[in-house]
């Protein structure tokens, strides 16, 4: 004999399984699928696998989903290199510059990480040396109202991609590049 | 007593539709609190019922697994939108 309840809390299963495959942001995917594992965990108990139920609320809730948050925060990420700022020089430019960037990245759920390096020396050879996947730095001011142009500088083709087609900025040149092939980094 | 766990269904399905139409990404955690506490408790009814004891210990770890997944989570959601 089984209970009518049952039927209803397996039910549960598939609802929110379905609700997990039609998520496009990864960190709400995580959620919702900490959220299946309790659901999951519910189910197994309900059917009587006690120690299924312990595995699942102890992986699925919480060591999975919690190492998967670490690794997609660490790998959806752009880092741009930028020159290091004086401290009295405040660009106002510049944070605007980042910001409406950071907006254009958002929509593919990448974070942006800024590096700063002391000169233009070092932050060409970080970027051929694959440390960062792009740079950014000013290149003159313009000529019609004296606003510095950023020369922006990408060697993730995916990225460039992207930049080229949403990120429109006055004053603003994308360039990408093919780093030498020395070494398998990425 | 099988029209208490229909009821706890029920209300079980309010947070889920909650978390499916929202798109914050802490109005999913709320959902996520409300559904792991509501499970757990659900389990513990069900071993009270079935007077099972084994249920009501998975019960019992898998409320306090909930709990710790949960600011285990938030922690790491939080420093993300920080960065």
């Amino acid at each position: 004999m089984i209970d009518n309840y049952v039927y209803v809390i397996v039910a549960l299963l598939p609802l929110s399984a379905l609700m997990l495959v039609t998520q496009t942001n990864p960190y709400n995917a995580l959620v919702i699928r900490a959220i299946l594992g309790a659901v999951a965990a519910l189910v197994y108990s309900v059917l009587g696998g006690a120690d299924v139920a312990l595995t699942e609320a102890l992986v699925g809730t919480m060591l999975a989903v919690t190492l998967y948050v670490i690794a997609v925060r660490s790998s959806l990420v752009m880092r741009l290199g930028i020159l290091a700022q004086k401290p009295d020089l405040t660009e106002d430019y510049i944070t605007e510059f980042i910001a409406s960037l950071r907006k254009v990245i958002k929509k593919h759920h990448l974070r942006l990480e800024l590096v700063e390096y002391p000169d233009r020396d070092s932050l060409k050879q970080a970027l051929l040396n694959r440390e960062i996947h792009g740079i950014c730095d000013r290149s003159g001011t313009s000529n019609i109202d004296n606003n510095p142009v950023y020369q922006t500088t990408i060697r993730v083709h995916r990225l460039f991609e992207i930049l080229q087609k949403e990120f429109t900025y006055p004053d603003l040149k994308i360039s990408y590049i093919t780093p030498p092939n020395s070494e398998d980094k990425h | 007593m099988d029209s208490i766990l229909i009821a706890m269904i029920l209300a079980l399905l309010i947070p889920i539709y909650e978390a499916w139409q929202d798109d914050d990404i802490w109005q999913k955690m709320l959902a996520f609190a409300s559904i792991a506490t509501k499970t757990s408790i659900m389990m513990l009814v069900i071993s009270v019922l079935r007077d099972d004891w084994s249920i009501g210990v998975v019960a019992v770890i898998t409320l306090s697994v909930g709990e710790a997944g949960l600011m285990l989570l938030a922690h790491l959601i939080k420093r993300l939108n920080e960065a």
